[in-house]
């Protein structure tokens, strides 16, 4: 068994209709004044969901997400033939992350940043058990796109999550374990649905990648 | 600084079977190409058919995306290589590492407004057609860290294998050109219409791009070549500049020097050919490594992007099979310092090399490959 105790917790679920713009109103007062004019909305939502979490060089970063900066990305398509230097920059996975870490000017170990879909939250646990670090933030999110949502490209929700890992059981809310044995592949809980978990205290269990899945909560 | 806590992963992972592709060939052809000292980037428009300013990439052909998207059919041939195995299965994962993915896509579809081209636009997309392909089960990670990103991929093998999770892996990596990413760079202004020289001291730094695909399979079991160590950090201090004072270099060679042991190594660095970049990591590995020759490829090869740690380890094993180490093409005198190799040398008396790579966000990455 391979396990990890979750320590603080925090989601950020906006408003359906909110963007980017409105995120910097909303929550301004977390970031410094030079860097929220930048940052896009996954980086806003991924920067609060950190709040009060310093990280540092002895720290592994586990980062999911499965269609990043899709705003970005879209402002940057529209730019050529001009291409935006600024866009292109903060198109680039994992730009959500890096914005809050720049912008706090906070170094880390080891940065695991994950872009799958189907089974990104089994393969962002197991990136996290595996991750010798003491401390171990598992972080993620989406950003809503606009017109590459019809294509499939794009989230068509926004959100982001972060929990601190550790290994010691005292003081957790919850913890994250892995068995392995089974050999069977379930569906995957999605990444909002892991999200939702991690802001509604619910329990999700499945088994995949050769063993059996479980966040239980105290 | 990385207090020592922060420690270098020394999980070694035999190297069962390895090659890559570049526009001349498999690793052992670029390996060739590269002691010969020939480069493969040519001046081509920025963004292919849609013309722009003349720039340095290395191409398998032109550029523009097509549908049937352009790079499949090579991806194909060279995938075909792979040792037959259960890939994508929970003993035999495979981990995906790309910073470009499909991403080619999405400018095409803005070009020709065919929504077929979205269908591969994004990583999860890409790498499921990639899944579909070459019948792989679900197993199948992704990572994506821009430059760093095949270096993840390694180490996340090795962990996978000391965990005792799986028998074998397979990291496989590919990056294609594409007018999204060379007019990114582009107006960064580091790929503009000079020929990259990685670690040459003159007036203004240049880069090259080039298209590339590797693959390696990795198992516990001793190997004539062995990843022995992997080591990791992330300055961010801001997107596409490193701390002046090369905090970031300074923390990974250090991170990386202790797991040597006495072997005699020389290093294969980042070397892309910007200016500040080149000279911090030129003196950050000429301190911890001195008497280490350094050398780097993307002078030839242009950068790989996500997959130039996994390209170039395999031009690393090819070129210790034929006996000498590719300089760094395209180099030129004055370096950045003495230690830049800037004609091939003998691999005789060395037994092991330390291979780096750095990303945007001030991140990077170093690992040791050991061999008898």
């Amino acid at each position: 068994m391979i396990e990890r105790f979750i320590h603080h917790v925090k989601v950020e679920l906006p408003a359906p209709e909110e963007a980017v713009a409105g995120g910097r109103v909303r929550l301004a007062d977390k970031f410094p004044r030079t860097a929220l004019r930048r940052m896009t909305h996954l980086g806003l939502l991924i920067g609060s969901a950190l709040e009060g979490v310093s990280l540092g060089p002895d720290d592994a970063l586990v980062y999911a997400t499965a269609f990043a900066e899709c705003r970005a990305l879209e402002d940057f398509l529209a730019s050529f033939p001009s291409a935006s230097p600024l866009l292109f920059q903060t198109s680039i996975h994992p730009g959500g992350v890096q914005q809050v870490q720049i912008g706090r000017q906070q170094p880390v170990g080891r940065l695991w940043p994950l872009a799958g879909r189907t089974r990104l939250v089994e393969q962002a646990w197991l990136t996290a058990l595996l991750e010798p670090a003491d401390r171990v933030v598992l972080a993620g999110g989406e950003e809503r796109g606009t017109w590459m949502i019809e294509t499939g490209m794009a989230s068509d929700k926004a959100f982001a999550f972060a929990a601190v890992l550790t290994r010691e059981s005292v003081g957790a809310a919850g913890r994250i374990v892995f068995n392995p044995g089974s050999t069977t592949d379930e569906p995957c809980p999605a990444l909002d649905a892991f999200a939702s978990a991690l802001r509604e205290r619910k329990p999700l269990a499945w088994q995949g990648a050769g063993g059996a899945w479980a966040l239980e909560w105290r | 600084m990385a207090s020592m806590s922060a420690l270098a992963d020394q999980l070694p992972a035999g190297i069962v079977a390895c090659d890559c592709l570049s526009p001349f060939g498999g690793a052992d052809a670029t390996a060739a190409a590269l002691v010969a000292n020939r480069r493969a980037l040519q001046l081509t428009a920025v963004l292919g058919r849609d013309g722009g300013d003349q720039v340095p990439l290395a191409l398998l052909g032109p550029m523009d995306e097509t549908l049937p998207l352009r790079w499949l059919p090579a991806l194909r041939g060279f995938a075909a290589g792979i040792p037959a195995g259960t890939w994508g299965t929970a003993r035999e994962p495979v981990i995906v590492t790309s910073s470009n993915f499909g991403v080619g896509s999405l400018y095409a579809f803005m070009r020709d407004h065919d929504v077929r081209h979205m269908a591969h636009g994004n990583p999860f997309a890409c790498v499921e057609l990639l899944r579909r392909e070459f019948g792989w089960g679900e197993q199948v990670h992704i990572f994506s860290h821009a430059c760093v990103t095949a270096h993840l991929g390694l180490a996340h093998a090795a962990r996978l294998l000391h965990a005792g999770l799986a028998d074998r892996v397979l990291v496989f990596s590919f990056d294609f050109v594409s007018p999204f990413v060379a007019g990114g760079f582009h107006s960064l202004k580091i790929l503009n219409g000079a020929m990259p020289a990685p670690y040459a001291v003159r007036e203004t730094g240049s880069i090259g791009l080039g298209d590339g695909a590797a693959y390696a399979v990795l198992s516990r079991e001793a190997a004539p070549f062995q990843i022995a160590a992997h080591a990791f950090y992330n300055e961010m201090f801001h997107f596409t500049s490193n701390q002046p004072e090369g905090t970031g270099f300074t923390v990974c060679a250090g991170l990386i020097a202790p797991t040597v042991r006495g072997r005699r190594v020389w290093v294969k660095g980042h070397g892309t050919g910007t200016l500040e970049a080149g000279r911090l990591e030129a003196e950050a590995f000429a301190r911890d490594f001195p008497g280490a020759p350094l050398t780097g490829w993307k002078g030839s090869l242009g950068h790989t992007l996500g997959s130039c740690g996994l390209v170039e380890l395999a031009i690393t094993l090819a070129a210790l099979r034929g006996g000498r180490i590719p300089g760094t093409v395209g180099g030129l005198a004055p370096s950045f310092t003495g230690s830049v190799a800037l004609e091939p040398f003998a691999c005789a008396g060395f037994d092991g090399a330390i291979l780096t790579s750095n990303a945007f966000g001030g991140a990077h990455a170093a690992m040791l490959l050991t061999h008898d």
